[in-house]
């Protein structure tokens, strides 16, 4: 099998794409790449099909050794990459020949880092998709995250595409506050208006309870008149407030439905942007509308459409 | 009926304002529309006790286009309790060895053990929602004389196939797990399974019931103690 060989798989690198759909009336969650932008961009970068898959590194160390042509891009968290022991800037797509050995050491700013290269993995998607979900053993290589001697099979590209995002496109991820968009919805009646100034008038450290499945912040309390619901239905960037008033943002690997009142919901794009964000650092909510939400969504995937 | 935004691209519907078999059959009615609408538009449909969740594609609808077509859609919708349901019967091991709390519930009920076993065996349930883990069933509802509070101490790993009780709902534990509920036996029927093309055998359509078989007969069933 001809490919990557994983010479260092890093502790959490997984095979991922836009996620398992279709799945959830049976618990099973959607799974997906946390930094859409960042895939995507990647992806486009080497006009790749948007479904295919990637890698998501957290935390580095990752050392892969090619056994035949291909292009590859990297992009997301800035981090020391190296072709060859040669440095190289991220946010770019290179070609790469037999025997070249490609390294990611340290994650310097932001989360996660993305490589994938031109047209994917050549793996099977499991239950139509490639995202890797651990706790149900689901895509990926057998579920699991990438380990040392795994091989991540490609198919031989001998295509001279070259490309580099301009700098103005490419995030930084050190703001001191981000700001997260959030539309009410849900219980949103059953928290006082008092309750949700101080919700939006606050900051919220990230706690180190931050992982694929939800963030969960804290600061001033915010409370609800409900003690608990009905379990319903969760989506994807939902703000559950528990008992303790802390709020816990819901992300790709959410449990798919769940008892906590919620007071609104995170703007997907504000998730991406906040799967980048350190334990530690802050954010800040601000309130959006429908119409404006669904414009800035709407916008953010337009990018990537193929003309 | 009451359509809730949820988020950029769901919304919630409400049938409801607790848990009741009525607003139950309401929910998997609407599913059922939902799905045999077969809209590519609708990316997830959530369906739980008294809601659904919805997501949608916003290139196809924007908010109040999809609250429209799903008020228009599901705005004759009765209860039909008439529908053949298939019901599953799910063989069980009820031995001590592997209900770990059945000696507890004895004494809490005042029921024997065989008491227990029967009531738990004697009802048809309904399944209102499937979620926390995949696979995962809430059934109810289950005799009110058997209904228990989850556990003060939640186990740190409930064993795959434990089939258990909390309040007044039965579930069966897909896989080893963290939990709270109390422990009455063990099955060896698999709720999530690769192998099936449906990834799950069970759906809300279905109905379960259990039936007390021997230790023999689990453990030629592939059951494990």
């Amino acid at each position: 099998m001809s490919g990557f060989e994983v010479i260092k798989s890093g502790i959490f690198t997984l095979l991922q794409d836009k996620g398992r759909f279709g799945l959830t009336h049976l618990g099973v969650t959607n799974s997906g790449v946390m930094d859409e932008y960042a895939a995507l961009m990647a992806h486009k970068m080497l006009d790749n099909d948007l479904d295919t898959n990637i890698l998501e590194i957290v935390f580095g160390n990752v050392e892969l050794k090619a056994s035949v042509d291909s292009v590859v891009c990297i992009t997301g968290a800035k981090c020391e990459f190296f072709i060859n022991e040669v440095a190289c800037p991220t946010w770019k797509t290179y070609k790469i020949t037999n025997g070249d050995t490609l390294k990611i050491g340290k994650v310097l700013d932001g989360q996660r880092v993305y490589l994938c290269v031109k047209n994917g993995f050549d793996i099977k998607k499991e239950f139509g998709s490639y995202s890797t979900t651990i706790k149900e053993e689901l895509g990926g290589l057998n579920g699991k995250q990438l380990k040392k001697g795994d091989v991540l099979p490609f198919i031989k590209s001998n295509s001279m595409f070259g490309n580099r995002l301009k700098q103005i496109h490419i995030p930084t991820y050190d703001e001191e506050v981000l700001t997260l968009r959030v539309l009410l919805s849900y219980q949103e009646e059953s928290f006082a208006k008092e309750e949700k100034e101080k919700f939006f008038s606050s900051q919220y450290k990230i706690t180190p309870d931050f992982n694929r499945m939800a963030c969960r912040l804290s600061g001033e309390e915010v409370h609800s008149s409900l003690n608990g619901i009905i379990s319903e239905g969760i989506t994807f960037g939902s703000i559950q407030i528990p008992k303790n008033g802390q709020p816990i943002i819901l992300l790709k690997e959410r449990q798919t439905i769940g008892g906590y009142p919620k007071i609104g919901s995170v703007l997907s794009i504000d998730c991406f942007k906040l799967a980048q964000r350190k334990v530690g650092s802050y954010v800040r909510f601000e309130e959006i509308g429908i119409c404006d939400a669904q414009n800035k969504l709407k916008d953010f995937y337009n990018i990537f459409d193929k003309e | 009926m009451k359509i809730n935004l949820a988020s950029v691209d769901s919304v919630i519907i409400y049938f409801g304002d607790e848990i009741s078999k009525e607003t139950s059959l309401i929910v998997k009615q609407a599913y059922e529309l939902i799905k045999t609408s077969n809209n590519k538009a609708f990316i997830e449909v959530i369906p739980s006790y008294n809601s659904l969740l919805v997501s949608y594609d916003i290139f196809t609808f924007d908010y109040e286009t999809i609250k429209s077509f799903l008020e228009n859609l599901l705005k004759d919708i009765t209860i039909n309790d008439s529908e053949e349901k298939s019901i599953i019967t799910v063989d069980v091991y009820y031995g001590q060895e592997v209900g770990l709390d059945l000696e507890y519930m004895s004494g809490k009920t005042k029921l024997t053990i065989d008491e227990i076993i029967q009531l738990h065996t004697s009802k048809v349930y309904d399944i209102y929602a499937i979620g926390f883990l995949p696979g995962f069933a809430y059934m109810a509802s289950v005799d009110d004389k058997i209904a228990m509070p989850r556990l003060e101490n939640p186990r740190k790993k409930i064993p795959k196939g434990s089939v258990a009780i909390a309040d007044n709902q039965t579930a069966i534990y897909p896989k080893d797990t963290p939990g709270g509920w109390n422990i009455l036996g063990k099955t060896a029927f698999e709720l999530f399974d690769k192998k099936l093309e449906s990834l799950s055998p069970v759906s809300i359509k279905n109905q379960i019931q259990f039936n007390s078989i021997s230790k023999e007969e689990f453990l030629s069933q592939g059951g494990v103690l």
